[in-house]
């Protein structure tokens, strides 16, 4: 591998950009902009900055576009040699870090005209489900097909540390805004804990409603497909699904779970009863409520669900055209950007269109 | 109109490639590590079949037929095999590194996207029709009339109970095995005395000469009657081999999963005197997460087949067994919103190797995304052709079945003459 220039900095958080005057009212949330790829995508992300939405496709490669810029901002990151289903940013938004179905991390500059990759690190035997960089923007988790959860020196890329003990296939993994510790989930709905000083396993929790057993086909089904942290740190958020009756045909429930993290217990559950499929996003906003984006397992009509804590129904639906397989907020969590089976990326604005 | 008039006796539709072939294996050099009974099987020039079977249909890209980079290919990579030039899907390390031992067919069309019709025609080489499987037609002629085993044992546990049979005897039928448990009612009960027993079958075989007697013509009646006591007698003379506990060196090498506790079962199956045994892994009808699915199955089968591969090379088994992997069908290019694919019959592949079958080699091919056959597109026929054609049989010629013909393969097909050694 090749290290990362000493000049990418990764420092603190920039500024955040002025808030327009209308009132955030998710119920008038509204297409903003929508960007279209040829391919299904597979996730979205927007850098710390605000500039950039960026997306995986299922064509090897990673997309960038400018928010509030046009089409043609449309900007390809190639290096990879098979899918790309999570990216993320060093704080200052200087760096992304791109997990491959072709076990390697890509690092590269965010806002490069014609991106390459600074570094391509070999980081799993099987794919790369995950990255996420570390609060102080020092480290990188990820974790892989060798049920291995790894943890990387930022900005050059060396292994610092191994946690071993997923016992099936780890789906995502993401630090603690202590920057101490990290959660991981997998196939089988186990949750676990992670000490980095230590780099022992602190705790575990079985979420096995967040995974099923298909008699019929013998498989498993479960896993994280989306995970955060709420920003002081107390409530996990994990998107997945629950009550599998058919894996193969995905038959299931869409779910967000919110995990107690010093309790480590579950809190909340939020699923849509009347809606089969699966959820592949989710977000704390600052006002306090949680969004999941999800696909059903028939027809287009993919949705981002509004709850509030405590709350068993969404306040909120917002239909999509088609299928979501990514959900992100913008730095001023008045947009958010939505990526569609149908190649294209939205971005909805959660105020009245005046504005 | 017969095909072969005058002509269909058994000596006949054995062709002088598979008389060869026993001689050659007839005097093959066995190993010392085989048991008695395997280096009898070895020595006894029998020709088997060894049928894996991937039900729900394995997807093509996946497996056989990768299409990395391209638009629908999906997220794996294609790996070199033992062959050079030859690729396969990275789902499958240990079976690359076996494909000097197997060929690939690339371009059969099925026209079906069902998984009753595929499998049918998968299964008896025509569009449709009551015909024999594949393995009832290896159990009736390659079955040696003193065998120890029923001819075609299917290890499985679901599917349909098929007239797997049609128009061949009863004996030729699947013994269905679910999953490696022996098959009931196999040991006399208790109630039932040996001398009470002997006196039954006694009284029972008098009632079938009686019966065959006053109806001269439907003499097939009571043979199959019959012959169901007679594979029930062979089954309780090898009940140890459902008995016996796998080795831990054996539940090492082939997993301890159902799919690896069946092909341990299949191989003591075909090294004991089994002439075709079929072995059903479930589980890739995948319309939801075809990927994780993929990793999840493939993984099982592809370690799982390499080491009976390897125990069947190593006792020098291969020369005499045809080893056949395939599916109902494959799946869709198109990678649908749940990140599956569909049912796909219309160019789909499959693996085959050992017995007459040239190695390595790969016949035809599908176009740049895998939506359709490019070169050299065959049907189930000419597979079925190809099977019996590698095992010595004249499947030009009819079933030996009296007053009655019927072609042993479909007089529309021919075999894949490039992949008969």
């Amino acid at each position: 591998m090749t290290n990362p220039e000493e000049s990418n900095g990764i420092g603190g958080r920039p500024e955040a950009p002025p808030l327009p005057e209308m009132p955030l009212d998710v119920t008038k949330s509204h297409v903003a902009a929508e960007f279209k790829h040829e391919v299904a995508l597979t996730t979205c992300r927007i850098d710390p900055t605000g500039r950039y939405a960026f997306a995986g496709a299922e064509d090897f490669n990673v997309y960038r576009w400018e928010i509030d810029g046009a089409a043609e901002s449309k900007t390809i990151f190639k290096g990879h040699n098979s899918w790309v289903r999570c990216v993320d940013f060093s704080p200052n938004g200087e760096l992304l870090f791109t997990a491959g179905y072709d076990d390697h991390i890509g690092i590269w500059n965010t806002a490069d005209a014609e991106p390459k990759p600074i570094a391509m690190i070999e980081a799993h035997k099987g794919w790369v489900r995950w990255v996420r960089v570390s609060p102080d923007g020092k480290l990188l988790a990820s974790c892989g097909n060798d049920n291995l959860i790894k943890v990387w020196n930022l900005p050059d890329g060396t292994l610092l540390r191994e946690f071993a003990g997923h016992e099936r296939y780890p789906y995502a993994v993401v630090f603690h805004p202590d920057g101490k510790r990290l959660a991981s989930f997998d196939l089988m709905g186990v949750l676990r804990e992670w000490d980095l000083e230590s780099g022992k396993q602190l705790r575990s929790l079985e979420a096995k409603f967040m995974w099923g057993f298909d008699q019929k086909f013998r498989a498993d089904m479960g896993g994280a497909r989306d995970m955060c942290f709420s920003d002081d740190g107390k409530t996990l958020a994990v998107a997945g699904l629950t009550e599998v009756t058919n894996a193969f045909a995905g038959v299931h429930k869409p779910m967000i779970l919110l995990v107690d993290w010093d309790k480590a217990e579950p809190q909340h559950k939020f699923k849509v009863d009347s809606y089969k499929g699966m959820a592949w996003g989710v977000r704390f906003h600052p006002d306090g409520f949680v969004m999941g984006v999800g696909a059903p397992q028939s027809g287009n009509k993919g949705a981002v669900w509004f709850w509030k804590p405590g709350e068993e129904k969404a306040f909120h639906t917002v239909t999509l055209t088609h299928c979501g397989r990514g959900l992100d907020l913008t730095p001023d969590c008045r947009r958010f950007a939505v990526a569609q089976f149908d190649g294209s990326l939205r971005v909805y604005q959660m105020t009245d269109k005046a504005s | 109109m017969r095909r072969d008039i005058g002509c269909n006796r058994m000596d006949h539709a054995v062709s002088r490639r598979s008389f060869l072939g026993a001689s050659a294996a007839g005097s093959a050099v066995v190993g010392g590590l085989l048991t008695a009974a395997q280096a009898e099987q070895v020595r006894s020039g029998q020709k088997r079949i060894l049928q894996i079977f991937l039900q729900g249909g394995v997807s093509q890209f996946e497996s056989w037929d990768p299409k990395p980079g391209t638009r629908l290919g999906g997220p794996f990579r294609s790996i070199s095999t033992a062959v050079p030039g030859m690729e396969i899907c990275e789902l499958l390390p240990h079976t690359a590194q076996r494909m000097d031992k197997l060929s690939i067919v690339r371009s059969i069309n099925l026209k079906t996207n069902s998984h009753r019709v595929g499998q049918l025609r998968m299964e008896k080489g025509r569009i449709a029709g009551e015909y024999p499987y594949v393995g009832s037609v290896g159990a009736k002629y390659f079955t040696p009339p003193d065998a120890r085993l029923p001819g075609f044992i299917h290890i499985s546990t679901r599917g349909i109970t098929d007239n797997t049979n049609a128009f061949l005897p009863a004996q030729h039928a699947q013994l269905k095995l679910e999953g490696v448990k022996a098959p009931s009612n196999l040991v006399r009960s208790d109630k039932l005395s040996e001398e009470a027993a002997k006196r039954r079958d006694e009284f029972r075989r008098r009632l079938s000469e009686r019966f065959s007697a006053s109806r001269p013509g439907q003499k097939a009646y009571t043979e199959a009657f019959e012959s169901s006591f007679t594979l029930a007698d062979r089954l309780i003379s090898q009940k140890s081999l459902f008995e016996a506990e796998p080795s831990a060196k054996d539940v090492e090498r082939y997993g301890s999963h159902p799919f690896g506790l069946r092909c341990i079962l299949a191989r003591e199956l075909l090294m004991n005197g089994g002439t075709c045994v079929k072995v059903t892994h479930h589980g890739y009808d995948t319309h939801a997460e075809n990927f994780n699915f993929h990793l999840e199955q493939l993984g099982e089968f592809d370690h799982t087949f390499c080491m009976l591969l390897d125990d069947l090379a190593d006792a020098g088994m291969l020369e005499s067994t045809l080893v056949l992997v395939h599916s109902e069908f494959g799946r869709t290019p198109k990678i649908n919103q749940r990140y599956g694919r569909d049912h796909w019959g219309a160019s789909c592949s499959m693996a085959m190797g050992g017995c007459g079958i040239v190695p390595g080699a790969i016949v035809g091919a599908t176009n740049k995304e895998g939506t359709a056959v490019s070169e050299r597109e065959v049907a189930s026929g000419h597979l079925f052709h190809t099977y019996f054609s590698a095992l010595g049989l004249d499947t030009a010629s009819d079933h030996d079945i009296p007053g009655k013909s019927i072609p042993i393969g479909d007089p529309a097909a021919a075999p894949i003459e490039e992949l008969l050694a």
